[in-house]
């Protein structure tokens, strides 16, 4: 649906988009993640016909969005980061204004009800929340009945409740036929959503799989944390095979070690006659994997990230920088 | 939990996009500008108060040689409805331009099927028929009460429209060239103030001296006001004015329209 070859776009002699390769299935919810500033909005950009590639090919729905023409504007719908509209506008007279625009519209009033904006539609865009408004911008960003939908940073600056209620709403998109392009930099997001991701850096794809095998490459240590009946010896811990690390937080007992390393402790406090309570275990979750792909080794400034050291060791990189 | 099919068939009726889209965006543009009616109200309450408070002081309607023979209402009205016609295309057009472009209305309806161009005919148009209502307002109302009609209603409405076209056309390369709207307002009030000056309204044509009546000739405020007063008075308008005009109604629209940004 989306092919994407050797994209290039230069800024004043810096490749912001540099290579970019990425290939999205019809009817896949697929995420392009990466850091502030990796060139994922210029990259939809450029699939989205609103900026033109230095060097590379695109195609979008078979069509080259180079020579955006109204087929192309029918088949695609485009929801971009820092889109206002007029603050007297109602939602209505915002959805049936673009549905005027296209061929085949939806009924915005089916969609309207379905983003739960039907109780707001004489409402002013300028009295929407930050939630609503963003539910508007997928509302007009689907009101063509595109083929392809790209949403750039959705949930950016929305409260945790709002990202939930547009995370839903994506669900419900799932399986209809539409094909999502998500732009994310929060791996929650892509995590929930997506079928599969690339991450971006420096204008760059670093890593591209499905959010579980990304996480799943990182070898990080897996880290428990417990509150142990009675005291422990951090040194009999340390002892066990499966054990990295056993340090004290507190009343906590924090301990870091392999796949097998929560049953290892318990048993070892079982035989001990001592329990566990307020037990804790962290799997590597993709945010792991983002850190661990993006940090850049030759950049002194990143912060050193405790217990993830092993991580690096997975970037498939040195495609990187 | 509900599903939206993308090839459910479309609840509206399959039309010609382009016709529907244009009334939909005149009416929407309408609505916003009847909700937000202040810049508008502001630009055109002075003029077309003056006009017609003017029109109502009958000893402001006699000959004055002081005008080369031509009355002081004479004189005034076509720099008052130039003023109102200025104010309206150098500050309430680029103003809603360059706020649509600052808030991204403009790049997400680059993202449709429609033109953006849409937008722009949408303003020019409802631009144009309230600087026409002020207009039959400075006119008409002034008529009731005692004052003369323009003599050549033809010439005058010619004179308009062509002064529609240059000065309008002047706004819309504001808005197509200027990002920031306070910047824009900023340079289209100094922009009015100029017109203004060369249209008269501190020193009459009449009045100016002989260079820069020159000079004011070739300003599209200065043509213009030149051909809405010979109207006024009865004449035709003369064809260096219409000419004036015109070259200035092409070029600003011809610029406006090639350079146009969307961000």
């Amino acid at each position: 649906m989306i092919d994407v070859r050797g994209l290039r776009k230069v800024y004043g002699g810096r490749a912001v988009v540099d290579g970019i390769e990425l290939s999205v299935e019809d009817g896949e919810i697929f995420g392009i993640l990466g850091p502030n500033g990796a060139g994922k909005t210029t990259t939809v950009e450029c699939i989205a016909g609103l900026r033109r590639p230095d060097a590379g090919t695109i195609s979008v729905a078979g069509m080259d969005p180079g020579r955006e023409g109204t087929a192309f504007r029918e088949a695609l719908g485009v929801q971009l980061q820092e889109s206002r509209l007029p603050d007297k506008q109602t939602v209505a007279e915002a959805l049936e204004l673009y549905a005027s625009f296209y061929a085949r519209p939806r009924d915005w009033r089916e969609l309207a009800e379905r983003l739960g904006l039907i109780e707001q539609r004489n409402t002013y865009f300028a009295k929407l929340s930050g939630g609503q408004k963003q539910r508007l911008s997928v509302a007009l960003a689907l009101i063509g009945n595109p083929r392809v939908a790209i949403l750039d940073e959705l949930t950016t600056g929305l409260d945790p409740a709002a990202r939930r209620e547009v995370w839903g709403l994506l669900e419900d998109l799932r399986g209809t036929g539409v094909t999502l392009l998500l732009v994310s930099h929060f791996m929650e997001e892509a995590e929930r959503l997506c079928d599969r991701v690339v991450v971006i850096d420096r204008g760059r794809v670093i890593a591209a799989d499905t959010p579980e095998a990304l996480a799943a490459g990182v070898v990080a240590d897996q880290r428990m944390s417990f509150v142990p009946s009675a005291t422990v010896d951090l040194p009999d811990l340390q002892e066990l095979a499966d054990v990295h690390a056993a340090t004290r937080a507190g009343d906590r007992i924090v301990v870091t070690g392999t796949d097998n390393v929560a049953a290892a402790v318990i048993i070892a406090l079982h035989e001990r006659g001592i329990t566990a309570s307020r037990l804790r275990v962290d799997q590597p979750s993709l945010d792991d994997a983002f850190v661990a792909l993006t940090r850049h080794e030759d950049d002194p400034d990143d912060p050193p990230d405790g217990g993830r050291e092993t991580a690096t060791a997975t970037t498939p990189a040195g495609a990187s920088s | 939990m509900s599903v939206l099919r993308p090839g459910a068939p479309p609840a509206v009726a399959p039309r010609s996009a382009p016709a529907g889209a244009v009334r939909a965006m005149l009416r929407s543009e309408a609505r916003l500008l009847a909700r937000n009616p202040g810049v508008v109200i502001w630009s055109t309450i002075l003029p077309v108060a003056a006009a017609i408070v003017l029109a109502c002081i009958p000893s402001i309607r006699e000959p004055s040689k002081a005008f080369g023979g031509l009355s002081f209402f004479h004189v005034y009205q076509p720099i008052l409805v130039l003023f109102a016609l200025t104010l309206l295309a150098v500050q309430s057009l680029p103003d809603v331009l360059t706020r649509y472009r600052e808030m991204g209305v403009l790049k997400r309806l680059r993202t449709t099927p429609a033109s953006p161009a849409l937008l722009l005919f949408a303003q020019l148009a409802l631009t144009l028929i309230v600087s026409v209502g002020c207009t039959l307002l400075m006119t008409v109302v002034p008529a009731l009460v005692g004052a003369s009609w323009p003599g050549n209603v033809g010439g005058f409405a010619l004179a308009y429209l062509l002064s529609a076209w240059a000065l309008l056309g002047m706004g819309l390369l504001i808005g197509s060239l200027f990002r920031n709207a306070k910047v824009a307002a900023g340079f289209g009030t100094l922009l009015f103030f100029v017109l203004e000056f060369f249209a008269g309204l501190w020193v009459q044509r009449p009045n100016m001296p002989g260079w820069m009546r020159h000079i004011s000739d070739f300003t599209p405020s200065g043509a213009g006001a030149q051909s809405l007063t010979d109207a006024a008075v009865g004449s035709w308008p003369t064809a260096l004015h219409l000419a004036v005009l015109a070259g200035w109604g092409a070029a600003m629209s011809l610029a406006a329209v090639r350079l146009f940004s969307w961000e």
